[in-house]
């Protein structure tokens, strides 16, 4: 009986690998693929795969049917305080709106369920709002009235690395936890910058710029001559500095045929685009933000330059809809939020999506939450949502606000989103180790493959995300400082 | 022509184009700043208002046309109200009250932005007679690029004749040599200095509405131009259109053709060419000493 056992397991273990590779030969093959680089960035050791501490359980969510983001039921008293620290007001107020939804989401939920226990009593989490308006000195001045004032246990941030410092340094003089979900600067957790109540959840400059090299190099095999134009700040020369990086890791053959940096806000794109028509690129690679991302695509298409763009903040619905689909196919962008295609694999995913996205429809009336740009709670909106969400799953598992306690939970935690992807947080210098994914923009009646449910496109009016593939984490691991004390002697992995 | 020559021919009509709509915004500065005096730091602000009102305007007749028409007129009333009930009394305290009055109203007009157009940033299509490329000596250019060149020169021959062959722009021209003379002679100079001000901040709409199709049309708008719109005024001379004319094309073709041959120097030559202008006439290329 036991050699029976034994002849049945083997068949259909070969019938199941079988079945799977007709089914889906990419799936496989890039599995297969993902698991050889594991092994090779392992130094030959297989990783058995990460042991998951928690995951996202979208049967356990609380009833979402009140929420609305611009009118929040914010719970007042002993509570785990946020202070969501973003601009809420000046020229990027947006930003700080996006944030607010997507963090009183997931904060909603959880004060549905009852809020978490911690320190032996149930609370609830309040969410509360400090503008930092875009500028250094009101950075410090609100996150420290946060921490002394309201007492919060947690700063959560923000649009810009400079701004992101800031918020860790005062994380680190009050010992408080910060979390930083937007800022992609590797520097924030280098030697000089680290601090261990920081957490960068987020994914990095040089992560994106190797993503997409690896990316070109490996899946598409087709570009090779590239041109490099970001924004000149330490972001926009680190995200060059990435790509650069990963072409000569991963696609030495590769060309770059023009590298420029231009000032933030910048009006007038024409020469630049002129100096790119000449170049002979086949892909512009930027890093480029809003509102100098939309107008560089904007004017390029203008004059009649129809190159992609290999990008990570293009993906605003408003303007690429005036872009419109034709413009807007063939872009290619990267995302700490993607998944596998299709985006929804099983009914929990499904309902997730439509628990946003009716109340979009139905309940919010008030701008900017009634808008196309929070239609999906995909993208970076999904992002920051998943990432509170951990952030909260920690908290719980720390059954403590004590930052000591979080932090013990958190360095090597393994958490899982609700795309199913794997997040793992590097103990050593509070890095998140993650897979990432690449959509190309295809027209509306081909995004079928990515939004496989009714009506079976991202948007009608523009080329959004159709095939989708996946750099695995092995190939893109994040930037470690050999300097930080705490890093000496360990690999890319964080073990030794 | 070889596409090398090509490239540098478009290069300098990039520049151009970009020098006529910072002339635009410029000349309005200089008629209230250059010729008037009155400091005005919320002439960015109104250049910004202009682009919302252009999307208002185009969202409810459907027409690029009647928003290059409209906006520009009501951003004038705008700037009629400021200078009747605000600027008026404060400039008898000097540049300081304008000062802060002025960044007190572009603060205003920020906020009441969001209030009615939200954070989103708006979209603003380029009419479809003006969409496309045209092919000139082989050389493919938008068209709408030269469109904003055209504009530009209408209102600069517009401005110079109403200052130059009119009798208004003679009592303005006499009325910034000398108010007190004028205004000796019966002349209403409260009425015609809110003229004037109101003809500085429609030129400011008319750039608003220029630039707004190539352009995301967002909170921010204001600040992406107006710091250059002050150099050029204050490089070309206070109270010269001529020379904001000339600066405005200089920094064009500086910006252009930096980015094409020293491109990592680009935003520095602009700020040197000013320097150096400045340091050899202090007044400014077409200014004069008072």
């Amino acid at each position: 009986m036991k050699g029976i056992g034994k002849n049945i397991f083997i068949f259909l273990s070969v019938f199941s690998f079988f079945s799977l590779t007709i089914y889906s030969p990419s799936a496989a093959m890039a599995a297969a693929k993902a698991d050889k680089a594991v092994k090779a960035a392992k130094g030959g050791k297989a990783d058995a795969g990460p042991k998951v501490h928690a995951a996202f359980d979208v049967n356990k969510m609380g009833d979402m049917s009140a929420f609305d983001p611009a009118n929040p039921v914010i719970p007042k008293g002993d509570t785990i305080k946020i202070a969501l620290v973003a601009s809420f007001s000046g020229p990027a107020a947006l930003v700080g709106q996006i944030y607010w939804a997507s963090v009183l989401w997931a904060a909603h939920d959880i004060n549905k369920r009852g809020g978490i226990l911690v320190d032996g009593k149930k609370k609830l989490i309040e969410v509360i709002q400090a503008d930092h308006m875009s500028k250094p000195d009101q950075t410090k001045k609100i996150c420290e009235r946060m921490v002394l004032q309201e007492k919060v246990h947690v700063l959560w941030g923000t649009d810009g690395s400079h701004l992101m410092k800031v918020i860790n340094e005062v994380a680190n003089k009050y010992k408080v936890i910060a979390i930083n979900t937007a800022a992609l600067s590797d520097d924030l957790m280098d030697a000089t910058n680290f601090s261990r109540y920081a957490f960068m959840s987020s994914f990095q400059t040089d992560q994106i710029g190797r993503g997409f090299a690896y990316y070109y190099a490996q899946i598409k095999k087709k570009e090779k001559k590239f041109y490099i134009l970001c924004q000149d700040y330490m972001f926009g020369r680190a995200m060059a500095d990435g790509f650069k990086k990963g072409l000569k890791e991963f696609y030495p053959e590769a060309e770059i045929v023009g590298e420029d940096y231009h000032k933030l806000f910048l009006t007038d794109f024409a020469p630049y685009l002129e100096k790119i028509k000449a170049s002979g690129a086949e892909v512009i690679y930027t890093g480029d933000w809003i509102p100098d991302a939309a107008n560089l695509l904007k004017q390029s298409r203008q004059m009649g330059i129809k190159l992609p763009f290999a990008h990570i903040f293009l993906d605003e619905p408003n303007f690429l809809h005036e872009v419109g689909v034709e413009g807007t196919n063939g872009l290619v962008q990267l995302s700490q939020y993607g998944t596998e295609n299709p985006a929804f694999k099983n009914r929990e995913q499904i309902k997730y999506y439509k628990t946003w996205n009716d109340l979009w429809k139905s309940k919010w009336k008030t701008a900017p939450y009634n808008s196309r740009l929070f239609e999906h709670p995909t993208g970076n909106i999904g992002s920051y949502i998943s990432q509170t969400y951990w952030l909260l799953s920690v908290i719980e598992r720390a059954k403590s606000t004590d930052p000591e306690k979080i932090i013990k939970v958190w360095e090597g935690d393994t958490y899982v989103y609700s795309t199913g992807k794997i997040m793992r947080m590097r103990p050593c210098d509070h890095k998140a180790i993650q897979d990432l994914h690449i959509f190309e923009f295809v027209p509306p009646e081909q995004q079928k493959v990515s939004f496989n449910i009714e009506p079976y496109y991202w948007f009608q009016g523009c080329s959004n995300a159709g095939p989708t593939f996946t750099i695995p984490a092995a190939r893109v691991l994040p930037l470690m400082d050999q300097k930080l004390d705490r890093c000496a002697g360990k690999d890319n992995w964080g073990a030794y | 022509m070889d596409p090398t020559t090509l490239m540098y021919v478009a290069q300098g009509i990039h520049g151009l184009a970009y020098g006529m709509v910072l002339f635009l915004i410029a000349a309005g500065l200089n008629v209230i700043f250059g010729m008037m005096g009155i400091l005005n730091l919320a002439h960015g602000a109104f250049f910004m208002l202009s682009a919302y009102l252009c999307y208002q305007v185009l969202s409810i007749t459907g027409s690029f046309w009647m928003a290059l028409l409209l906006a520009p007129v009501f951003t004038a009333f705008f700037g009629i109200l400021l200078e009747r009930f605000f600027l008026r009394k404060v400039h008898v305290m000097g540049h300081m009250g304008e000062l802060i009055l002025t960044v007190g109203i572009a603060s205003i007009i920020m906020a009441m932005v969001k209030i009615f157009w939200g954070t989103e940033s708006l979209h603003i299509k380029i009419p479809p007679i003006l969409a496309g490329m045209v092919s000139i000596g082989g050389l493919d250019y938008p068209i709408y690029r030269l469109f904003m060149i055209g504009l530009a020169v209408v209102v600069m021959v517009i401005m110079t004749l109403l200052l130059y062959k009119t009798r208004l722009g003679k009592i303005v021209r006499a009325a910034v040599s000398d108010r007190d003379m004028v205004n000796a002679l019966g002349i209403n100079i409260p009425l015609v200095f809110m003229i004037v001000f109101g003809v500085g901040t429609w030129m400011a709409g008319v750039a608003g509405v220029a630039i707004a199709p190539i352009l995301t049309v967002f909170p921010g708008l204001a600040d992406q131009v107006g710091m250059d719109a002050f150099i050029v005024v204050v490089t070309g001379g206070f109270g010269s259109l001529l020379g904001a004319f000339i600066v405005s094309i200089i920094f064009g073709l500086l910006s252009s053709y930096g980015i094409q041959f020293l491109s990592q120097l680009a935003p520095v030559l602009i700020v040197g060419f000013m320097a150096i202008v400045l340091a050899i006439r202090p007044h400014g290329l077409f200014g004069v000493k008072e």
